[in-house]
């Protein structure tokens, strides 16, 4: 069934269509005219029509070429502009890696940074709690200061009490010699009285 | 595993893969699952993609920790340690290299295994856990060279600072001591509890997270997470966070922590709270970010729910991984 439709179908198309389609066709009707044309024998007013109607024909296909001509042209036109601009998008897409590329760069860098931010921010919160140098310095000069004018004050009291304890010293083993010149005296006076008495008393 | 398992599943660990394509995460079955990034951060990702493309028994108890080093997965479960291939691993082979276990003193239980740190100087493992002390494994010769001894109580989570060479380790003492990795003595040790601007006594004095970046430390936990200038040992800022913090990390100019309550928050040094943005599970035990790969740079938070919420963007929750 198919291959006889397809029978049928071809000899139609042949029928039809059988010196191609448009200009093809055409071309090849004016051939054909032009030598029917040469080889007629038909009169000259005929000769005549089919002569104007061949170059009619000719115009046509002329006119059709220049189209086709033209046509071509502009499609070469396009494919260059066409080409121009894929180039440019190219060069678009690699300089927008390119720039990619560099913003994840500086998107590394701006968090390192972020990073060394934070932890200069978390050991200044550390060191802040301890107090300030220049304060401590302070407490420690006057605290320094201090000391000295105590050790300075210890010094004084200390020679005072030498001082005193020698003026002491020097009081106390006086009255000592002094008792003991007059324990002696005592002494030697009894002594004295009791060889008088035994001497009185002998007598 | 059934509906029933998957409902009381909790993940506690994760890890990335060192070319940053896979994802580990441990649970507390002891199951450690592998996710592929790439199937699911592809543009044609299905939901098979968000579902593992290798899960595996690693160990008996609960996978509290995953470490990854240049080409091995560490996984810390039951007392021992267990390194794996990654390479072995994606080809879905799963023997692991070796098996190792601290010599702990009491042989009557075995204590778990918190946290465990890489010291990339001279290549060792800190492992700190349940019998208050922290191992140091040697993972050239496989030999457990040192003790760290001086909590008194369970030790949560370690980590190390990189200039210095110091081991730092927070425990349910509430106390966060530093130690020399080369001599393996106690330098500092703050008691954070006692610092009345950190303090909660409410919720008690352990310190269960931890974190640092050689000058500055997070620690949290029972106490408010508070930042601290290590050269000073003295708090800077604390973070009005309620809720107890499992897990925090720096990211370039942010904090970002987890802990009870469904939300990462995102906190500036200044002691700020920018944001919180919501996640899948009710509570987060672990966060990661994804610093071994350019084109899967992504934070997964996990907690309890067999869900892994993946963020693409720090904003917004994109998609989940689930068991």
């Amino acid at each position: 069934m198919g291959a006889v439709t397809d029978d049928e179908v071809i000899r139609k198309r042949l029928l039809i269509d059988g010196d191609g389609a448009g200009d093809d066709r055409r071309i090849n009707v004016l051939l054909k005219s032009f030598t029917k044309w040469c080889n007629s024998p038909a009169t000259a007013e005929e000769g005549f029509t089919q002569y104007q109607r061949m170059l009619g024909t000719l115009a046509q296909c002329e006119f059709s070429m220049g189209k086709t001509l033209m046509v071509y042209d502009m499609n070469l036109r396009e494919m260059e502009n066409y080409e121009k601009i894929y180039t440019n998008i190219e060069q678009n897409i690699t300089s927008a890696h390119e720039k990619i590329a560099e913003c994840k760069k500086e998107i590394q860098r701006a968090k390192r940074i972020r990073k060394n931010r934070q932890e200069y921010d978390a050991l200044a919160k550390v060191i802040q709690q301890h107090p300030d140098r220049h304060e401590t310095l302070k407490q420690l000069e006057a605290l320094d200061k201090e000391l000295q004018q105590l050790s300075h004050i210890k010094e004084n009291v200390d020679a005072k009490l030498e001082l005193r304890k020698k003026q002491f010293h020097v009081l106390l083993s006086t009255i000592q010699e002094l008792q003991q010149t007059l324990e002696n005296d005592e002494k030697s006076d009894n002594d004295d009285n009791n060889q008088e008495s035994p001497a009185e008393n002998g007598e | 595993m059934g509906p029933v398992e998957l409902l009381h599943m909790s993940v506690f660990s994760q890890s990335f893969s060192p070319c940053g394509r896979f994802l580990a995460a441990g649970n507390n079955y002891g199951e450690i699952a592998l996710f592929s990034l790439s199937a699911a951060l592809s543009p044609d990702a299905t939901g098979l993609s968000q579902k593992p493309v290798l899960t595996f028994t690693a160990h008996e108890g609960p996978v509290f920790s995953l470490l990854s080093t240049d080409c091995h997965l560490l996984s810390a479960g039951n007392g021992e340690v267990s390194a794996w291939s990654w390479t072995e691993l994606i080809k879905k082979n799963i023997k692991p290299l070796w098996t190792k276990r601290p010599n702990y003193k009491s042989s009557l239980e075995i204590p778990e295994i918190n946290s465990m740190t890489i010291n990339s100087r001279d290549n060792s493992l800190i492992v700190g856990g349940g019998d208050n002390n922290l191992h140091v494994l040697d993972l050239e010769h496989g030999v457990f060279k040192a003790v760290l001894q001086g909590h008194s109580d369970y030790v949560h989570c370690v980590t190390m600072r990189e200039r210095e060479a110091e081991i730092l380790s927070g425990g349910e003492d509430g106390a966060v001591r530093m130690w020399d990795s080369r001599t393996a003595q106690s330098v500092h040790c703050i008691d954070v509890y006692k610092y009345e601007s950190c303090a909660r006594p409410q919720f008690g004095k352990w310190i269960s997270c931890l974190t640092t970046d050689s000058d500055w430390m997070l620690c949290g936990g029972g106490p408010s997470l508070s930042l601290w200038h290590l050269r000073s040992l003295s708090p800077t800022s604390t973070f009005p966070l309620s809720g107890c913090q499992r897990q925090a990390a720096f990211y370039q100019d942010m904090i970002l922590a987890v802990g009870e309550g469904p939300f990462v928050s995102h906190c500036l040094l200044g002691g700020d709270v920018k944001a919180q943005i919501p996640c899948s599970p009710q509570s987060l035990n672990t966060l990661q970010l994804n610093t071994n790969s350019t084109e899967h740079r992504v934070l997964t938070v996990g907690g309890s729910s067999a869900h892994i919420d993946v963020f693409t963007n720090l904003s917004y929750r994109a998609f989940s991984l689930s068991f």
